[in-house]
């Protein structure tokens, strides 16, 4: 760090002074990284990409994959907070010229950041891991249980029913958005499924045999890592 | 009988120049400065040659051989052209030893040298001992067989290329305007002996285009990329400087696609050297009325013909490198295509 009498100013230095290799021996040991090496910078995922494009220019995949192979570490982390943001539209992967697989190669730099405590975890995946508990419990997904479950989650007081302990819809407090999203499509709806609907969302009906199943599968989502 | 053909230059265009004449039955005088035949590859001993990786002795060993045992092509070594008079198809040569021949036709095939990086300061040529030219990596691969830093005979960690060293700079005057056609297929193959032979180096190239056109995108840009891992930096090196703290070397750069300033340790930096038309490229083209580019002073073809083997001389035949930065086969065949070209032209009947 510079300090100039003349300016006043406290400089921070910008000089790259080293890179740091390893990183990208790292991605490239996950088989989703394997394809970083192919990349020749022509940006052509970056010109196909809907993030880029529309939403947040500093989301750039061709500048990710430079920075991961040469390991500059701090000018990855500037980007942290749009880094997570790929719509999955595999655009990129598919319009690659050199067969990169972007998509695959920006999770495995993700992973090898979050792995090194380089990255904070990306906030939808707290909703993933709901999701999959939801799916681990009852082996389907039960919409009203994951909605106000997650609206719980995200602290707003919700009524639940005293047996179960689970939220029921629509009795405590529920966000404006949230109504109007429901009520929109409820008008046009038919009542048989409308009523079957909220039997679901009282009763919690489980995929048949679940219990047994249920336990197999945790045990092997948990072995593979999906739940951590 | 046929007129004679003076050849001029010993290296890959002359010796092809020299060889078909001899073939087709023409009587050939083939001057060379050096004491020895094959020019710049044999002379300065390159390693491997692009683009199909043979050896300098593989590729113009045989020529070689043909041309000296073959009784129509008399070879005079340490010999160069002094004085040229006459017209086309009776031209009055003067040699340096003294002698004098009438010739019916010329091949002009004086060559390229290589550029003297120490006219680049910042690059620190001459000045750091890890600071070596693509050239020196060639010979310490053909000569020692190893790789290491001069400064300490080790094994370096890093090595980095630095490409256009003498090419594509205004800063040197108009004369180093052009590419070097070579230099980015050189170092993709040199990049890959290195990861060949010592996988844990990491290698750098930095470069501001990579130029390996035609076919030569695949075998020396995406193969040293994708099977060696050698990596792409894009910023041309402004500097080169020591650190004594650790003794290597930093290569001063912007990374223009992170746009920040960088300095990188490296262990050994190789200079991608560029070309420029030999002196004797200059004189010949001063003796014989050969048009020359303004600004490089490269020979240029006749502005009538659209084949670049004729010059603006009827009856001179210009090949290989003394025209422009060329690699080594085309040479060859350019070499090949003049002496066809002068056989014709001193009415030489050629029965197959």
């Amino acid at each position: 760090m510079d300090v100039s009498g003349d300016w006043n100013l406290i400089i921070l230095p910008r000089v790259i002074n080293d890179y740091d290799l390893d990183f990208a021996k790292e991605v490239m040991s996950l088989p989703e990284g394997k394809t970083m090496i192919q990349c020749y910078q022509c940006s052509y995922c970056t010109a196909s990409c809907p993030v880029h494009n529309y939403w947040d220019e500093r989301y750039n995949s061709r500048h990710f994959i430079h920075l991961a192979r040469l390991g500059l570490i701090d000018e990855l982390q500037k980007r942290a907070d749009v880094m997570w943001r790929c719509v999955s539209c595999h655009k990129c992967t598919h319009r690659c010229p050199k067969g990169v697989l972007v998509e695959e190669v920006l999770k495995a730099i993700l992973k090898t950041m979050a792995k090194k405590g380089l990255i904070d975890e990306y906030p939808s995946k707290k909703f993933d891991k709901f999701f999959t508990e939801s799916v681990l419990e009852y082996g389907r997904i039960e919409d009203g249980e994951l909605l106000f479950g997650w609206i719980e989650k995200q602290g707003y007081n919700v009524v639940k029913d005293p047996i179960l302990k689970k939220p029921i819809p629509f009795l405590g407090e529920t966000p404006e958005w949230l109504k109007q999203l429901v009520m929109k499509p409820i008008k046009s709806m038919n009542i048989s499924f409308l009523v079957l609907n909220a039997k679901h969302m009282l009763f919690h009906p489980r995929t048949k045999n679940w219990n047994k199943f249920k336990q197999v599968l945790r045990k092997v989502v948990q072995e593979e890592g999906g739940l951590t | 009988m046929a007129k004679s053909v003076l050849v001029i230059g010993g290296g890959p265009a002359g010796l092809g120049a020299a060889r078909i004449l001899g073939k087709l039955g023409i009587p050939t005088i083939l001057v060379e400065k050096e004491d020895r035949l094959g020019g710049n590859p044999i002379l300065n001993h390159y390693h491997t040659l692009i683009p199909r990786k043979l050896k300098p002795e593989q590729v113009l060993g045989p020529y070689i051989k043909e041309v000296e045992s073959n009784p129509n092509v008399q070879v005079k070594l340490k010999t160069e052209l002094t004085a040229c008079e006459g017209e086309p198809g009776s031209y009055k040569v003067t040699l340096s030893n003294g002698e004098t021949h009438e010739v019916g036709a010329i091949v002009v095939a004086k060559g390229f040298e290589h550029f003297d990086p120490r006219r680049k300061g910042e690059l620190g040529y001459g000045l750091y001992p890890d600071v070596i030219t693509n050239l020196e990596l060639e010979q310490m691969f053909s000569r020692e067989g190893r790789l290491y830093r001069p400064s300490n005979g080790q094994l370096p960690k890093r090595v980095a290329f630095v490409f256009c060293v003498g090419s594509r700079d205004r800063q040197l005057g108009v004369t180093n305007v052009h590419c070097c056609r070579y230099g980015c297929a050189l170092s993709g193959l040199q990049a890959m002996e290195i990861k060949q032979h010592y996988p844990d180096v990491d290698v750098f190239c930095y470069y501001m285009d990579v130029r390996t056109y035609g076919t030569w995108e695949y075998p020396f840009y995406w193969a040293p990329q994708e099977q060696y891992g050698v990596r792409y930096v894009r910023g041309r090196i402004a500097g080169i400087t020591y650190s004594p703290a650790d003794g290597r070397l930093r290569v001063k750069h912007e990374d223009t696609i992170v746009q920040r300033p960088a300095e990188v340790p490296m262990d050994l930096v190789v200079l991608v050297l560029g070309m420029e038309p030999s002196a004797g490229t200059k004189k010949v083209a001063k003796i014989l009325g050969l048009a020359q580019d303004p600004d490089s002073k490269f020979l240029v073809p006749s502005e009538e013909s659209g084949s670049n083997i004729i010059s603006n001389k009827p009856g001179i035949f210009i090949a290989g490198a003394c025209k422009g930065p060329i690699d080594i086969e085309s040479s060859l065949a350019e070499g090949e295509a003049a002496g066809a070209e002068a056989a014709a032209f001193v009415g030489a009947k050629v029965t197959v």
